[in-house]
């Protein structure tokens, strides 16, 4: 028997089921995950030109909101796959913490539904990307490289700060709804 | 609900604050620890001597290698010319022209009041050296 469908802060979109298994993954966990994943790093190729113009902040953020603490199994299967991808180096070890940072400061946050919020809050993740990155340059090379690093890349972590404000705005809501909606309608099909 | 509405609100509030306040820091950040230009190395004066004796003199400093560079970095200071063959010919400076098949003028380089033997293009830039571009006219 298919057990109601409903939108949950803390397991997301998850029924009944998924709520007594725990945080156990279901074979419908493992497919979205793998659509979370597959979005993020098309995401991530289709605007790869456009220096600090991205729309992974956007997804993982959105995904957080409307799937909880399933979104940091996507964040890590998405970093291992970029590594796959383009090999390991500086920046993996930048992603491996960048990105589950940006997860975990959203789910604080996933109960507040406003677009001029998360558009708020992606900016300010965008503008901090760079101090957070040199985090890794403070491991290697010191302070003085890291705060280096850091200054350089400040006029880029203003356009980051700006394109992710924009992006969200744009696109949180009609996301949001449209994951909602794909929620209900995959309560439809668990139904049959 | 409405408490709901106003914690939101307070937390979107102290969301903008929390951003402006970032990007106000990393402007400043920037503004006060960019990489700053260093000065050139090397202090030299260029100065234009005109067809009616009067002069202007730049005081400069810089990294170029030669005469050239260094007048292309003076803002103020227009120089016109043309190639022959690979040899560059100044043809006016700061709009002053010297026609070499109407009266036989040109525009001669001096370093440290000698005649220059490199040309324009190749007069090498050395630290504390004067060099003057000067209207001359040939005569026998």
């Amino acid at each position: 028997m298919a057990l109601p469908m409903r939108f949950d802060t803390k397991y997301g979109l998850s029924n009944m089921r998924d709520k007594k298994a725990g945080k156990k993954l279901s074979v419908r966990d493992i497919v979205l995950l793998g659509m979370m994943v597959c979005s993020l790093e098309v995401g991530k190729l289709a605007l790869a030109m456009i220096p600090n113009v991205e729309i992974v902040s956007l997804m993982i953020i959105v995904y957080t909101v409307c799937f909880g603490v399933k979104t940091i199994y996507a964040i890590i299967v998405f970093v291992l796959l970029e590594c796959v991808f383009w090999g390991v180096g500086l920046w993996t070890i930048m992603y491996l913490y960048v990105w589950p940072i940006l997860g975990i400061a959203a789910y604080f946050f996933r109960k507040i539904d406003s677009k001029w919020f998360w558009s708020v809050f992606s900016a300010i993740f965008g503008l901090l990307f760079g101090p957070l990155c040199s985090l890794t340059y403070l491991v290697m090379g010191g302070l003085k490289v890291a705060f280096g690093w850091w200054i350089a890349g400040i006029p880029w972590d203003l356009v980051h700060c700006v394109a992710n404000f924009v992006v969200m705005f744009v696109l949180y809501s009609p996301l949001v709804r449209l994951l909602r909606r794909f929620g209900r309608f995959d309560g439809e099909i668990d139904k049959m | 609900m409405k408490t709901n509405d106003t914690k939101s609100k307070n937390k979107i509030f102290l969301a903008i604050i929390l951003l402006a306040i970032l990007v106000i820091a990393a402007i400043v950040m920037y503004m006060v620890f960019k990489q700053k230009t260093s000065q050139g190395s090397k202090a030299i004066t260029v100065s234009v001597v005109y067809d009616d004796g009067s002069q202007d003199d730049y005081k400069i400093r810089t990294d170029a290698e030669y005469l050239r560079d260094v007048t292309d970095e003076i803002e103020e200071l227009e120089i016109d010319g043309h190639y022959d063959g690979t040899s560059f010919y100044i043809d006016a400076v700061n709009g002053v022209t010297a026609d070499y098949d109407a009266d036989g003028a040109y525009w001669a380089i001096y370093v440290d009041g000698e005649y220059g033997n490199y040309g324009f293009e190749k007069q090498p830039v050395a630290d504390g050296a004067a060099y003057e571009i000067r209207y001359e006219v040939w005569t026998e």
